[in-house]
């Protein structure tokens, strides 16, 4: 279980969250919508210690890691697969070196049984046939897909975080990184997924969180974020609408 | 709290900073993990990329120092006296500085803009989630680097300095190349030599942990990313002619040089 309880950061001068509580059960399937700059990227750095809170407290599974230090959030960290904007990939490593990066750091695995799980689990999302490509070389839907198997090679998360996993993506590249996310939450392990495509946010999760300015103004399931009435959320429902032709013209007239 | 007082803390904040991420940069070096690969590849990197801009720069350095003191000596009669200054000039003070500001100008920039692209990039966020100090994999690889890579590349830049002052000092100033060599050889003692052996790998320290800090300190997109890039190279600058100053008055207290 994640808790948040009454969570503030800022950024020098500028506050990035306020007072933000929330608890979220390990296996729980859920987005934080928002725009950009209100936040949801820092408080996926929260939650596995990359940054530290200006007041408030952030349980992890029963153990509170507001003022830990950094070697003992290392054990905090392997509970989550994390997924950063765009991949993170490591410029300077081609892509079994990436894959294979955490495996070298937490296993005593040979390196001909890193290869053997670098190509297995390259070939579960379908870039076997890229192992040797610099991240440079790869697409962005590619990039996503590796990092997502380089943070699950080296241990057993008990949930994932995806910062934008979808964003810049075609709508094709958007449904294999969508299906994939789907494809892991089977074993019953939950997400959360910040985001700002509703589409891509309503498919996965199952709750709802949207954040504004720093605030969480909604918490909720599909439902109820289907009517809630508040206009940044109408204002982002739309894109699931988006307006005819004959209104657009109305608009610019 | 008053903008003021915030800009007083951060500043005190990055000071704080700075000074851990050099003293833990130089305690990975005999501390473990060793990142062996990575230190291999920076010497690599530091070692070979400035190697022919140093040795350029320093033949021309050579070249118009002992040109300007042949055009001044010759009048005065002191022609003897070419070997002697273009060696004390470059061995103690013009060699190591000359190479630091070469050396920082391209692999400061360059070690700055690397880590603040990752920084940007997340790619250090992911290496703390994978449990690895970012200060061990990537700065001590680059104090490494530049403790030994600046100090061979002055040996060698100096060297090449002074066979240039030989070259305008025979050929151009047509004095006699054994008087030259001698004098050389006058001024190549215990001091003189510490005295430029110290510098390069004080300057490189600070060369290394200033890039450093400057890369992994960067906010703010590309703008970001210009401006660390600036700022390692001017305070690099900077810090090398303070220090510079510095260390050439307590070397000259210690080695008993008087003034």
């Amino acid at each position: 279980m994640i808790v948040f309880d009454r969570v503030s950061f800022s950024y020098a001068i500028q506050q990035v969250l306020k007072d933000v509580s929330f608890s979220i059960p390990f296996n729980e399937r859920v987005a934080i919508l928002g725009g950009s700059g209100d936040g949801k990227t820092t408080l996926l750095k929260l939650i596995v210690g990359l940054l530290r809170p200006d007041s408030g407290r952030i349980v992890i599974d029963g153990k509170d890691i507001t003022d830990e230090k950094e070697d003992e959030l290392r054990e905090i960290r392997t509970k989550f697969s994390i997924v950063f904007q765009e991949g993170a990939l490591f410029d300077s490593l081609n892509v079994k070196e990436n894959v294979a990066f955490g495996l070298r750091e937490y296993t005593k695995m040979t390196e001909e049984e890193i290869s053997q799980k670098v190509r297995e689990l390259l070939g579960k999302v379908g870039v076997e046939h890229a192992i040797e490509l610099m991240p440079e070389e790869l697409s962005g839907g590619m990039l996503r897909r590796v990092a997502i198997m380089r943070s699950l090679a080296a241990f057993d998360p008990k949930m994932f975080l995806y910062d934008e996993a979808t964003t810049g993506l075609d709508p094709v590249n958007a449904d294999i990184i969508c299906r994939l996310i789907l494809d892991l939450a089977k074993g019953g392990k939950g997400f959360i997924i910040v985001t700002h495509k509703v589409f891509d946010a309503l498919r996965l999760a199952e709750r709802f969180m949207f954040l504004k300015s720093g605030s969480i103004i909604f918490d909720g399931n599909k439902d109820q974020l289907m009517h809630a009435s508040i206009p940044e959320i109408q204002v982002f429902l739309r894109e699931l609408n988006p307006p005819s032709e004959a209104s657009f013209h109305k608009a610019e007239g | 709290m008053k903008r003021e007082n915030i800009q007083i803390k951060e500043l005190i904040s990055d000071l704080q900073d700075f000074y851990f991420l050099s003293f833990q940069g130089l305690l990975g070096l005999v501390r473990r993990p060793f990142y062996s690969k990575d230190m291999i590849e920076q010497m690599d990197y530091l070692g070979t990329g400035s190697f022919f801009i140093i040795l350029l720069i320093s033949l021309f350095i050579g070249m118009a120092l002992s040109l300007q003191l042949s055009a001044e000596l010759s009048g005065l009669g002191f022609k003897m006296y070419i070997g002697r200054i273009v060696g004390v000039s470059i061995i103690r003070e013009i060699g190591p500085v000359m190479a630091a500001l070469v050396f920082a100008g391209r692999v400061g920039s360059g070690m700055a803009s690397e880590l603040g692209s990752m920084i940007l990039g997340h790619q250090v966020d992911t290496l703390r989630v994978f449990g690895v100090d970012p200060v061990r994999k990537l700065v001590t690889p680059r104090v490494l680097g530049c403790l030994i890579m600046l100090p061979a590349l002055t040996i060698i830049g100096d060297t090449v300095s002074i066979l240039g002052g030989y070259y305008i000092a025979v050929f151009v100033s047509h004095q006699s190349g054994s008087v030259y060599w001698s004098s050389i050889r006058g001024v190549l003692n215990f001091e003189n030599v510490l005295s430029g052996f110290v510098k390069p790998f004080v300057f490189g320290y600070l060369i290394a942990c200033i890039s450093c800090y400057m890369g992994l300190s960067t906010k703010g997109g590309a703008v970001g990313l210009r401006r660390a890039t600036t700022r390692a190279v001017v305070a690099s600058f900077i810090m090398i002619i303070v220090a510079d100053f510095i260390l050439t008055r307590v070397l000259f207290y210690i080695l008993g040089f008087s003034l």
